[in-house]
């Protein structure tokens, strides 16, 4: 019956709460339906969250104080963002810069050897090496002069039927090169030529099939200042080299391998240039390098949070007599806690989402006002950083807050209420 | 349930009390006199004062210390607060504790308050002993039976009158704002009720501190001091206060330095040396 009625009273209580709220807005006379509103929001966060409510008021009490508190952890947050996102960029940058380099393998004859060209045992080796991790793309090349339009060029002429995987798909890159020149963009620059443009090159005119799109990555086949021509148009029978555009790193570190393996056995027939391992390491210091560099902001994360911790050490030793009371009055323990913690975890919230604002902006300025590309700040990777870093705040300001919250929460309310 | 039971008769009856209390020419004692019935009819549907008072009178004293000694380890070695002393307090009596400092006063209020345990003997709520209760119990039990009403007042410098009254329910989830008008209303707070504490005199502080007390309808009321920090006049209107509340079957113990204290009160006992003598 008790228990009935107790759910009746709840219950009426209930019903009652919008009126009440509405009641409440007109004794303290505010018209303003925003302001009444604020007062509605802040009855329902009482209401539902007494911790986080009795938190923001206390926080309230010592403006300045707790202000500061947070201005360790916005100051840690920045930069461990700040760092980690420019560590990031730089890293993506100087991947998409050396990007093709790291996966392309390219086999040429041994100075030793004497030869010019490869055999077909040799390029049979190879596309053994490579079956299943990329693509073999025999190459004849030569160096030469370039002239259409009145005016000349020294270029790399290079023959191959299958230039896409190393030249990319500009428009009217053919999958199967038969005919006419494609030109690199420095070339066709140079000469002032366009699809259908005349170019001689030793004594022979061809038609320009395609221009190239610039590269944005290095290559070693420097594509940019270079003609292909189909292989036919060589004098030489045999391909100068052979590029292996192996589909990742490791690929590329494996197929360099093997073809040592296989043609360098008992003599050195040809000669291997990889720069996996170089991309590799530079891999490797640039992780060393963003480890390096958080670990001195989060350095001065966890001074921000030690300055957090000292924050509710003073907070608690001042509010002692009101913890007693709090006690006294019927407050269970972890109810203390929690407000306590609450309270120093609010400190690391703001303080992260302010870190992170200003640590984001102020990559992307530096981004905006430097050569590196707004591409390379904004990767997933970099909000892995920021929420990191926001995380990494809220933690260390809720660690910071834990032992002092305990010690008031569990003194016993005879020795607090003693002052 | 004594047939008050109805959440839209308990709401009828807050909205008439609320304009009852707007009538500023009232002393405090006309509208404490009006106001007894109104908010005894008005209480929650829980045990309210007057069933309690029924309850204590079939069960004797409210609370009581059966035969309590308390002995504190200290450095220059074991101090005797309390020895062996048999006191109890039945709903509806003020019960005055005198003493000279230092007499054990403070740890008899802190034994009856639950907020620590004897060293020898009980304490004992409506014949139940309380050893043995975890922390959270007493916490609850705490909450449930008892009302401190302190010297300083400790208010929460931050809240507004109504929620420091409605503090201790703070962290349930039934809304006790109501009543906790309902309450500040009884005490003459009833336009006071958005104020902070820096905002209140002293009376009025003391005031809303017993409002805090009478939040959950305890069966007992501690005070420390009530009147220590209030002039006379202010002293008498608190106490006044206090008698209302007995006079609603709260067994009242008021420890004091104050001779005020002792008029008020049903009967006056004395501390010396942590022995209890009838006075």
């Amino acid at each position: 019956m008790r228990d009935r009625i107790r759910r009746l009273a709840r219950l009426g209580s209930r019903l009652r709460g919008p009126a009440d709220g509405a009641a409440a807005a007109a004794r303290v006379a505010i018209p303003d339906p925003v302001a009444a509103r604020v007062a509605g929001a802040a009855a329902a966060l009482d209401r539902r969250f007494p911790a986080v409510s009795l938190a923001l008021r206390n926080l309230s009490r010592q403006r300045l104080r707790a202000g500061l508190a947070a201005l360790g952890i916005v100051i840690g947050v920045f930069a461990v963002v700040a760092l980690g996102m420019l560590g990031t960029a730089l890293q993506t940058a100087a991947t998409e810069e050396l990007g093709g380099l790291g996966n392309q393998v390219i086999v040429s004859p041994a100075a030793e050897s004497g030869e010019e060209t490869l055999d077909g045992r040799d390029l049979a080796a190879v596309e053994r090496a490579a079956a299943g991790r990329g693509t073999v793309i025999p190459l004849k090349s030569t160096g030469g002069t370039v002239s259409g339009g009145g005016d000349q060029t020294v270029a790399q002429v290079y023959g191959t039927t299958n230039p896409r995987p190393l030249f990319g798909d500009a428009p009217g890159v053919p999958d199967y090169h038969r005919q006419g020149a494609l030109v690199g963009a420095d070339v066709a620059g140079a000469l002032d030529l366009r699809v259908g443009s005349q170019v001689t090159i030793e004594s022979t005119t061809y038609r320009v099939v395609a221009v190239l799109s610039p590269q944005s990555s290095i290559t070693p086949l420097r594509a940019d200042s270079a003609v292909i021509l189909p292989p036919d148009e060589f004098a030489a029978d045999g391909p100068s080299q052979v590029v292996v555009q192996a589909d990742s790193g490791a690929d590329a570190d494996a197929v360099a391998r093997e073809v040592r393996d296989r043609l360098n056995a008992r003599e050195r027939r040809v000669s291997v240039f990889s720069l996996t391992s170089v991309l590799d390491q530079i891999t490797e210091f640039f992780a060393l390098l963003n480890g390096f560099l958080l670990a001195v902001a989060g350095v001065s994360l966890v001074v921000a949070g030690v300055s957090i911790f000292n924050v509710m050490l003073m907070t608690v030793s001042e509010r002692r007599g009101e913890i007693g009371v709090l006690r006294a009055v019927g407050i269970h323990r972890d109810q203390v806690l929690r407000t306590l913690l609450v309270e120093a975890t609010l400190l690391g919230v703001a303080g992260g989402v302010v870190g992170v604002v200003f640590g984001t902006a102020g990559v992307v300025l530096v981004a905006l006002n430097t050569d590196l590309p707004l591409d390379a700040v904004l990767v997933p990777t970099n909000a892995l950083v920021a929420l990191g870093a926001f995380a990494f705040g809220a933690t260390v300001a809720l660690v910071g807050g834990l032992y002092p919250a305990y010690r008031a929460a569990w003194e016993p309310p005879v020795e607090s209420l003693r002052g | 349930m004594n047939g008050h039971g109805d959440g839209d008769a308990d709401a009828a009856d807050r909205v008439d009390g609320t304009e009852a209390t707007v009538d500023d020419g009232a002393t405090l004692g006309e509208v404490l006199g009006r106001h007894t019935p109104r908010s005894d009819a008005g209480r929650d549907a829980r045990a309210s004062a007057a069933d309690l008072a029924t309850r204590d009178r079939d069960t004797g004293p409210a609370i009581r210390l059966a035969n309590v000694t308390k002995r504190y380890e200290g450095g220059g070695g074991t101090v005797t607060a309390l020895s062996d002393v048999e006191f109890g307090v039945a709903g509806g009596e003020v019960v005055a504790v005198v003493g000279p400092s230092g007499s054990g006063k403070s740890t008899m209020l802190n034994l009856l308050g639950l907020l620590d345990d004897p060293t020898e003997g009980r304490v004992e709520l409506h014949g139940t002993p309380v050893a043995g209760r975890s922390e959270r119990e007493r916490t609850d039990v705490r909450r449930e039976t008892i009302g401190f009403v302190f010297q300083d007042f400790h208010l929460i410098p931050t809240l507004s009158a109504v929620e420091n009254v409605r503090l201790p329910t703070a962290f349930l989830p039934a809304d006790r704002t109501d009543r906790a008008i309902d309450l500040l209303e009884r005490v003459g707070l009833g336009d006071r009720l958005d104020h902070t504490p820096d905002e209140l005199s002293g009376g009025q502080k003391q005031r809303v501190a017993i409002a805090r007390s009478l939040i959950n309808e305890p069966d007992v009321l501690l005070a420390d001091e009530p009147t220590g920090n209030l002039d006379r006049e202010t002293g008498v209107s608190v106490l006044e206060e206090i008698r209302d509340i007995a006079a609603g079957g709260v067994g009242v113990v008021a420890v004091t330095h104050d001779d005020l204290v002792t008029e008020y009160a049903d009967r006056t006992v004395e501390l010396v040396d942590g022995v209890l003598d009838d006075a």
